[in-house]
């Protein structure tokens, strides 16, 4: 009985602190979080140097073909980087004579991922930079592959990113070949999906999604990701497109945080 | 009973995500939950289940306590069912592991709904994209995990083979 009696009150013990801190969710648990982080993110990062120690014993018979492969990938890239200079040099030009302004340009900070989200409806990562390093709350991340997500939580010396997979996510965007605009969300299972597409456009497989540049948040042009799919939920106005993100989040190792 | 649940949390935290299948990852923290409550009793898989749900609270950036209440009452749960079931069935053990992450998703997905007005996700996306690959996932891991862990806790199997 007296055990019985023990297993109830464990469960309201753990019932009256769990309505305490959903209650008090954002006012009590963020700093804490953060500032836990920040503890954790010595040991983090050690064990995450160490994952990637294990990662790089590969086997060396691949190498030289891989090297092969890769020397003629350099040399293609060489080619279309002096293009794309003729390109620029041109876009340049015909920008001056119709009296268009530059986009505003951007800095980063580079920084390291140092854990993932443990949840499977969350979708975020843990950042080695901080407030200290200059990191800002609600700014955008990217990567060298396109938009990563924004910076959710911010310790001193680490940091949370929601990444543009998660449920909670919002992006404005549009189709960059039409310039249809929609709001691109996430789900759980690493993919985007941009709704509010109207229902007359022509959005089709293999179009690239952009950031608008709505807001203060996302910088204008950024690559997202490619649609995979289009569709319409029965009953609503609007279109559906599924997107691939460009950046696969799960091989993420290095992101840049925009200042 | 900690060291086991820091373990699965620190690779939860650091290798899980290089590990996905179709998008899904396993919920490694949910199998020694249950085994906790299956072997040890409701008190102690309740209590498992609660500092596991909340050391994933804390990590993640979900609402707080939602992982912890979730986790606490499947602890639970499993204790109640290892006195029912012969809980030393590899197969018992494979469709509870099945069954609890089914049920931890569905309820996770009733409680973000409460909590928030409005959710990026319908609910049949989210069963077939996620609720389901992740619980294939985390079955046909739990079979070798509940294996070392009986091995751990001197527990004897009723079934060498699934």
């Amino acid at each position: 009985m007296s055990k019985q009696k023990n297993v109830v009150l464990k469960l309201l013990i753990v019932a009256a602190f769990l309505v305490l801190l959903i209650a008090n969710s954002s006012t009590i648990i963020s700093p804490i979080r953060t500032k836990l982080i920040d503890v954790m993110s010595i040991p983090l990062k050690t064990l995450h140097g160490l994952c990637e120690i294990s990662g790089r014993i590969i086997p060396f018979s691949s190498l030289k073909e891989e090297n092969k492969i890769l020397r003629a990938r350099i040399d293609l890239l060489n080619r279309q980087l002096e293009e794309s200079k003729m390109l620029t040099a041109e876009n340049q030009r015909l920008k001056d004579i119709l009296g268009f302004k530059n986009a505003a340009a951007y800095s980063t900070i580079p920084a390291e991922v140092i854990g993932r989200d443990p949840s499977n409806w969350s979708n975020s990562l843990i950042i080695d930079k901080g407030a200290l390093q200059g990191i800002k709350q609600n700014k955008a991340v990217i990567s060298m592959r396109g938009l990563v997500g924004r910076v959710l939580e911010l310790g001193r010396y680490s940091g949370k990113i929601l990444l543009i997979t998660d449920p909670n996510s919002k992006v404005s965007s549009v189709i960059q070949r039409n310039r249809q605009g929609g709001i691109l969300v996430g789900r759980p299972d690493g993919k985007c999906k941009m709704i509010y597409i109207a229902l007359d456009s022509d959005v089709t497989r293999g179009d690239r999604v952009i950031t608008a540049g709505f807001g203060s948040v996302f910088p204008r042009g950024i690559l997202i990701g490619e649609v995979e799919d289009v569709g319409k939920d029965p009953g609503l106005l609007y279109k559906y497109a599924i997107v691939r993100p460009s950046q696969d989040m799960t091989k993420l190792e290095e992101v840049l945080c925009i200042k | 009973m900690y060291f086991i649940l820091v373990i699965t949390l620190v690779i939860h935290l650091t290798v899980l995500d290089h590990i996905r299948i179709f998008g899904s990852k396993p919920d490694l923290m949910l199998i020694p939950v249950i085994f906790f409550g299956l072997f040890l009793g409701r008190g102690i898989g309740l209590e498992a289940g609660f500092a596991a749900g909340l050391a994933k609270d804390l990590f993640a950036i979900d609402f707080f306590g939602i992982n912890a209440s979730i986790f606490a009452l499947i602890g639970y749960l499993a204790g109640v069912l290892g006195a029912m079931l012969s809980r030393e069935s590899k197969k018992t053990q494979s469709l509870l592991a099945i069954l609890f992450t089914i049920m931890s998703m569905i309820l996770h997905f009733i409680l973000v709904s409460v909590f928030l007005n409005r959710i990026n996700v319908n609910f049949g996306e989210y069963l077939a994209s996620s609720i389901i690959p992740t619980a294939v996932y985390t079955a046909i891991l739990s079979i070798p995990i509940f294996a070392k862990l009986q091995d751990l806790f001197n527990i004897r199997s009723s079934e060498e083979y699934f």
